[in-house]
């Protein structure tokens, strides 16, 4: 039993009143008195075409049009939506060849969505109304939708300092030969009794949270720019603002609100420079930008989709000798991501198996389609989609159980991570494994399943991940948390950690609990941007882990000072002096003094006027930390899946799921399950349902809830998820991440089930109802 | 455009509007009387987010419904169901079955539960599943959710329900 009070209980969340009542405020919920709304004018007809005519009179003849604004009317500064470039030195920078493309308002369109210019209006209506006056004429250009399109040698070149279309490889200084990975993998494949060889073709799928990007802005007259968003991250977002417009970050006031849903979709800059750059068009007047949900698919990023090919050479007792591979990536129209998504779409192989040697590979091309970006997972989804197949291709012809070869070759502790070079510090996986297999059924329904006929084939599969609690070392790792103890011994802890839903603002309110050993009713997450220290922001699940970890030192160094200030009034020395329920004791329990006095003294230092002296230590308590975490404490998972077929429709019924995961500690236990069964709702649409459709001139095909399928209530299996602790020695209270890893192994095991039940392996997600038949038809199965 | 003057009944309080014919409920709700608490996430009736009671039973996408055609009836949201800050226990089975995480979807989510529970007070899992189909949430996977209906009928039906 844990003798915790806060951490890893069952409580509700600390903002889940507000969100069940409405009153919370996202920004779309905004009002302001006088506001302006803005439109961003898109291009709809062209994926590819060069602007060659702009007229924005007839739009700014409607009445109640304040303003028009074309490409030439805001900054022509390039930026770069992404945030890579602020977590990374600029010597690494320059290595990975990372570049800023993107400008407000174009005149080269690249995709279907690129911005033309602006409205700012009275009301939505008479945006809407002059949208539909701006008259552009476009001269297209040809349309490239795969990277083996872009990258002919007679393509247009989308930047002329990435030749060939080729936006990224791994950089030469840090991985010669493009190639990331150990061991001489020719002459180990040389060895191998069986190879298994596949390409697999990965879906562009979208975040489709929920709340559609809306934000507002305000320059005002002190010179200040104001923008309210729901950004993941707020202090990057803040950083690049003020670059993009050349203001000091103290001018640059960024005001988090309500984020309704991201899993990366608002990571780094969205719309927010056009609503800023309108804000700016007219000083002293609130602006809205409310963008509908039809310009969410074709105007912000996605998931990147690609062609991956593996390769892995087996002995015949299962040993993996070699994997090569190669992740052919599409970056869509602008870098944004090219970088990281495709590099550590290799690292989560890197760190699932011991491997003999591996080498991966990758290439990323520019194509016509949106930008690809973060999505929840960052590239490991896909592995899982590749790597779990090719493993169960494997141990269907070497006679060898899935689960037990799992657990044979999975990396243990002490194995080289994700991030060559940090070696994990803990793993459950293999009773991740065990226990996700007895509660599925896994033996009696492998077999049970083997031969079946009918219309409905059911099957069962499996699939592990290894996921990352933060993004040490690759990128910057950094939180600082200031706590400021009230003179009545309640906190307010000033951070710019976001909570995207996750209940991360629980969990780090918790740990403040914890470590201050005060209730949490008595602690308030303050998210003031112009107060609040540097904080990454929302991705690489580290909120929790590195938010975590500076707010958990922030209140020790409250404690320190708590007991330092004791000490000095009790004459007592510090290492005799403790505290316990909201009291500094002496070890021998004879003197104490409560933690309330002590602050409320520090801040109402009065003199006794009978005897002239202080009545305490003077002095307003405030803990402080700047957090670098000293590693990444990777989670792992199993997850289980059975499905039915219906070999006559195709269609595919999830029955049931299983999901075990090696969590380290559940700070907030709700939440952890409530991540894996929503990641699991993601990842079962990547493997079944979701797919951004494009018709040959680059038009997206659906843009909508009603083309774009995402599971619904009735969709979703009979769902099981096992939190597996053990505490992981680098971690504070030992937990590990959970926010991106209910959308990996999923996919894997959805898959595998598919594959089990039909005999057939399927390299291209989603795995719709119309590829089964088309498959079950060319094998004739009956 | 031509308007129309029309009186809306919303959480129990009448309020006179003038509104273009196709001014939605959504509009009329969010935009005109500035209550925010119930959500677009489509304005094309996919995404179930915007979802309010009308007269106490039946539920809209108000993204659908015409302001106009809503005279005459009393409508429902989310900030509605909450009595002199005291939670309706369908809002309490949410908060303590974790069935809020962005809480985006959260007012649409309670008040199609709200229909649903209206309808049939005791329904199994599959009517539960059946009865929220429409309403997307992209963070809970819904389990949480239909744990918390089922909770909020318990509570309900043991006599935790408000007039």
């Amino acid at each position: 039993m844990s003798d915790l009070t806060y951490v890893g209980k069952n409580i509700p969340k600390v903002d889940a009143k507000e969100k069940v009542t409405g009153q919370a405020m996202y920004a779309g919920d905004l009002q302001f008195p006088d506001t302006l709304f803005g439109k961003i004018v898109r291009c709809w007809e062209h994926a590819h075409a060069k602007v060659t005519h702009l007229d924005l009179s007839e739009a700014a003849k409607v009445p109640g049009v304040v303003k028009v604004l074309g490409p030439k009317d805001v900054t022509q500064k390039l930026y770069n939506c992404g945030v890579l470039d602020l977590l990374a030195s600029a010597e690494v920078g320059h290595m990975l060849g990372e570049i800023e493309d993107q400008r407000i308002f174009t005149d080269y369109v690249k995709h279907q969505g690129d911005a033309i210019c602006g409205i700012i209006a009275e009301t939505q209506e008479i945006a809407e109304a002059a949208a539909a006056k701006v008259i552009v004429k476009y001269e297209p250009l040809p349309v490239y939708l795969q990277p083996e399109e872009s990258a002919k040698p007679d393509a247009i070149q989308f930047d002329a300092r990435k030749p060939g279309n080729k936006a990224f490889q791994l950089p030469e200084g840090m991985f010669p030969n493009n190639v990331y990975g150990w061991g001489d993998v020719d002459a180990e494949m040389t060895k191998a009794e069986l190879v298994i060889e596949n390409t697999f073709q990965l879906p562009k799928v979208k975040q489709c949270q929920i709340e559609p990007h809306a934000y507002v802005a305000l320059f005002d007259q002190r010179g200040r720019l104001s923008i309210w968003t729901s950004t993941q991250m707020p202090k990057l977002v803040q950083n690049k603002l003020a670059r993009l417009f050349e203001m000091p970050q103290s001018k640059l006031n960024l005001i988090p609100t309500t984020i309704g849903g991201g899993f990366g979709g608002k990571l780094g800059m969205i719309f927010e420079p056009e609503t800023c750059a309108m804000a700016m068009a007219v000083p002293g007047r609130h602006i809205k930008v409310q963008s509908l949900r039809e310009e969410d698919w074709v105007a912000s990023e996605s998931r990147h989709p690609g062609k991956y090919w593996l390769k892995m050479g087996f002995l015949k007792d299962g040993t993996p000798v070699a994997a090569d591979a190669l992740f052919t990536a599409d970056t869509g129209a602008y870098f944004t991501h090219a970088t990281g998504v495709p590099f550590t779409a290799g690292a989560w192989l890197i760190g699932m198996y011991k491997y003999g040697a591996v080498r991966y590979k990758t290439n990323t091309y520019y194509t016509n389609k949106a930008p690809s970006g973060a999505f929840r997972g960052y590239g490991n989804p896909q592995t899982n989609f590749v790597l779990e197949q090719t493993v169960d291709q494997a141990c269907r012809q070497l006679g060898i159980d899935p689960v037990e070869w799992r657990k044979r070759w999975h990396k243990q502790v002490g194995d080289d991570g994700w991030c060559l070079g940090i070696p994990y510090a803990s793993s459950s996986l293999t009773e991740c494994l065990e226990r996700g297999a007895a509660k599925i059924g896994w033996a009696e329904k492998r077999a049970k399943y083997a031969n079946q006929s009918g219309p409905k084939r059911r099957g069962v599969g499996v699939s592990v991940m290894n996921h990352t609690s933060g993004a040490m070392p690759m990128l910057l790792e950094h939180t600082v948390a200031k706590v400021k103890m009230n003179e009545d011994g309640s906190a307010v802890i000033n951070v710019a950690c976001s909570d995207v839903g996750a209940g991360s603002h629980t969990a780090l309110t918790q740990i403040a609990a914890e470590t201050l050993g005060i209730p949490m009713e008595d602690i308030y997450i303050d998210n003031n941007m112009d107060s609040a220290g540097f904080d990454v922001g929302s991705h690489a699940s580290r909120t929790a882990y590195v938010g975590g970890g500076a707010v958990m030192k922030a209140c020790e160094d409250v404690n320190r000072q708590l007991i330092e200030r004791a000490s000095e009034r009790l004459g007592i020395p510090v290492d005799q002096l403790e505290i316990k329920n909201r009291q500094v004791v002496s070890k021998d329990g004879k003197a104490s003094m409560s933690v309330k006095e002590i602050c409320s003294v520090g801040v109402s230092n009065y003199v006794n006027p009978a005897n002239g002296e202080r009545n305490g230590v003077p002095g307003q308590i405030q803990g402080y930390a700047s957090h670098f975490p000293s590693h990444n404490s990777p989670p792992f998972g199993a997850c289980f899946a059975e499905v039915e077929i219906d070999i006559e429709t195709g269609q595919t019924k999830v029955v049931e799921m299983v999901i075990a995961h090696d969590i380290g500690r559940a700070i907030h236990p709700p939440s952890v399950h409530g991540q894996l069964a929503g990641g699991a709702q993601q990842a079962l649409g990547m493997t079944l349902t979701e797919e951004m459709r494009y018709d040959e001139k680059g038009l997206i095909q659906n843009n909508s809830f009603f083309d774009y399928k995402l599971f619904g209530p009735l969709d979703m299996p009979k769902l099981t998820t096992i939190l597996v602790e053990n505490p992981d020695p680098a971690a504070p209270y030992g937990l590990k991440s959970v926010g991106e890893a209910g959308t990996v192994n999923p996919v894997g095991a959805v898959a595998n089930a598919v594959s089990h039940a039909l005999g057939i392996m399927f390299t291209e997600a989603p795995i719709t109802p119309e590829r089964i038949l088309k498959a079950v038809n060319e094998r004739g199965i009956k | 455009m031509k308007t129309r003057l029309i009186t809306l009944c919303v959480n129990g309080r009448d309020y006179k509007l003038e509104v273009p014919h196709n001014r939605t409920l959504l509009q009329a709700l969010r935009d005109d009387l500035q209550l925010t608490d119930t959500k677009y996430g489509c304005g094309s009736g996919e995404c179930g987010g915007c979802t309010v009671l009308i007269n106490g039973k039946d539920n809209v996408n108000s993204c659908l419904s015409l302001a106009a055609e809503m005279e005459g009836k009393h409508i429902t949201t989310v900030g509605g169901l909450t009595k002199n800050g005291e939670l309706h226990p369908i809002q309490q089975a949410f908060v303590e079955l974790g069935a809020i995480q962005c809480g985006f979807c959260t007012p649409g989510m309670v008040m199609k539960t709200a229909s649903l529970l209206a309808h049939n007070p005791n329904p199994s899992e599959d009517d539960i599943r059946r009865g929220l189909e429409g309403n997307i949430c992209r963070c809970t996977g819904y389990e949480n959710i239909i744990r918390a209906v089922q909770k909020a009928s318990q509570m309900i039906n043991a006599g935790g329900a408000r007039s």
